[in-house]
Formats: structure tokens, C-alpha cells, sequence
């Protein structure tokens, strides 16, 4: 089981907190945020990756802890049990 | 504690006891920006009678500011903050020593050595990176951040915690004004002064944990750093 939880502003989008996915072996962060859109109605990738697929600066994506930016990026492997963050946090002060 | 102290803290003492308001008040806090955030966290940490604050901002007042800017009136309009904020934070308690220090937060900063904690009330996240590395080794560092209803308090311990610039890489710095109401500048600062607190006891609640507020729906959860 993969858990994936939504921060902020991706939380009202989605009017929920979490999601949670069956694992598959060869599992990315990519394959995990596509099967998550196809779970739910409200379209939210458009809002987190580009036409070529990468992501955009808002959100930041945490597995298990650790931003995907210091990993592999959207190629980041998925282990069972891995938990995804979405959060997109407020830059003003 | 003098009879005045005790006296002038009788109602958070009552809260929290003697010994823990002697920790607050041996203590000293870097105010990294008197802006929004800072203005107000600023003020609450003198009312609850800190130690010792540093402050560092190099702003102008401007009308944009006083929706928010708790310390500042009509009258401040074009004067520097930095120096408007010791003033009014010196007629609020004088026992807090208050210490300015000039520029603004760049690589070449450096945080005074007498620092305890820091609390980043800064506006972007190019200074807060730059805050953050400056820091020494075991140096807590509260960071507050918000955007129109929403916004978050992270506390890091440095050369502990996962760098700042780590956990927020990807994160985006709006290009012009962000929004901000009194509301919610109020209640994320409320929430870093609670915190603050905490780390001046030696027990930080939001070490490596990141609490996200949202008053649309009045939300709160946490993301582990």
C-alpha cells in the first residue's frame, strides 16, 4: 500500500487528506500521482506537472520525509508502504 | 524575580510557572524580519518579557503594510522599520534588551554568537535560505509561512534537521505581493510565539514537523520534515 497525503491548498482542491493506493513493483512517484488522478474526479496534475510532465515550483513533494527534488525526482522508486506528501506552503511572511 | 516581574507576569506565570518564565527571560531571540509575522511575534515575546531580541529588516514603511503590521500606524508611514520596532517594543517592556542589526540577510550574514533561537518571519525564500545557513551548529530556527488562509510553523535544529533549502526546494516564490490578512498573519504568529516558547524550554513540539494551518476550514495537520 502506497499512502498519499494532501497539504494546504491541494487538500481544499481535493476536499480530502488522504488517498490510499495499492503498491506495484517498479513503482515511481510518477506512476503513483497518475493512478492517484485517476482515483480522483477533481483534475489536480495539471496544477502539479507541466505539458512535458515535470513539475512545476508550488508544491513540494515529500517521500517518506525526504523532497523528491534530493531523490530522483519524479523517477524517485516507491517502496510498500512509502508515504507521499503534497504541500504547497505559503511563501509570505 | 523582583516583586515589579512577578508582578507584571503574574497571569502567564500562573500558566506556566517561575522557573520556565527565568528561562524566557535569560533568553534571546533573532527576529529575522518585523514585517507581517515579525511585528507581532516580536511584541508578544517582549510582553511575555524576553531577554534579549535582535532585529533585522531594512524596510520602509508603507500603507500596504498596516493591515498586519501590528507595531506601526499611520504616522510611521516612510520610516524604517527596524528602529520603529525597538521603539515600540521598548515602550512595551524596557527590561527587553533589544539590539538592531543593520543590511539585510544575504550570504554574508552572520547570527550574533548570543543567539538562543531564531524566528524566520521573513517574506521570501531566498533570505529564509540564506537565514538558515548562516546559522551556527544547535541553533533552533522557527519558520513561519503563510499565503492568503493558509500557512505553516517548522521548527529546525541546525546541523540536525534536513537544511531548509532541502525540505522547500521546488517551493514557489510569487512573483509580486503575496496575499495576507490581519487574520491569518495573527494567528501563524501566535502559533511560532507558542512554539518559541517550547524551544526556550528545551521542548520543541515542531522539530522536524511541520504544522499546516488553514482558516478556510479551520485545518490543522502535520508533515514530517
Amino acid at each position: 500500500m502506497l499512502h498519499v497525503k494532501f497539504f494546504s491548498l491541494i487538500r481544499l482542491l481535493l476536499k480530502r487528506e488522504a488517498l490510499d493506493l495499492a503498491w506495484s513493483e517498479g513503482d515511481t512517484v510518477q506512476l503513483a500521482l497518475a493512478r492517484t488522478q485517476q482515483q480522483i474526479p477533481t483534475p489536480f496534475l495539471l496544477k502539479l506537472l507541466d505539458e512535458q510532465g515535470a513539475p512545476y515550483a508550488g508544491t513540494i513533494i515529500l517521500v517518506n520525509r525526504r523532497n523528491i527534488h534530493h531523490l530522483q525526482g519524479l523517477q524517485t522508486p516507491l517502496a510498500d508502504g512509502d508515504t507521499l506528501a503534497l504541500f504547497p506552503p505559503g511563501a509570505g511572511g | 524575580m523582583s516583586a515589579s516581574e512577578a508582578d507584571r507576569y503574574a497571569r502567564q506565570i500562573l500558566h506556566w510557572g517561575e522557573k520556565k518564565q527565568r528561562m524566557i527571560q535569560s533568553s534571546s531571540v533573532l527576529i529575522a524580519g518585523v514585517g507581517g509575522l515579525g511585528a507581532t511575534v516580536s511584541q508578544l515575546l517582549v510582553r511575555a518579557g524576553i531577554g534579549q531580541l535582535y532585529l533585522i529588516d531594512d524596510g520602509i514603511l508603507d500603507w500596504p503594510d498596516l493591515n498586519r503590521q501590528t507595531l506601526y500606524g499611520e504616522k510611521d508611514i516612510g520610516r524604517a522599520k527596524r528602529p520603529l520596532a525597538r521603539e515600540r517594543l521598548n515602550q512595551i517592556n524596557a527590561s527587553t534588551r533589544i539590539v538592531e542589526l543593520p543590511g539585510r540577510i544575504d550570504e554574508a550574514f552572520l547570527v550574533p554568537v548570543a543567539v538562543d533561537s531564531v524566528a524566520d518571519c521573513l517574506d521570501n525564500y531566498r533570505s529564509r535560505f540564506a537565514l538558515y545557513r548562516a546559522l551556527p551548529g544547535g541553533t533552533y530556527f522557527v519558520h513561519g509561512g503563510l499565503q492568503g488562509d493558509n500557512g505553516q510553523v517548522l521548527t529546525l535544529l541546525s546541523g540536525e534537521s534536513r537544511p531548509l533549502d532541502e525540505i522547500f526546494a521546488g517551493a514557489l516564490q510569487p512573483q509580486g505581493s503575496i496575499p495576507a490578512t490581519p487574520d491569518n498573519v495573527a494567528v501563524i504568529a501566535g502559533l511560532m510565539v507558542n512554539e518559541l516558547f517550547s524551544v526556550l524550554w528545551k521542548a520543541p513540539k515542531l522539530l522536524n514537523r511541520c504544522l499546516v494551518v488553514g482558516l478556510t476550514d479551520f485545518s490543522m495537520a502535520f508533515v514530517d520534515v
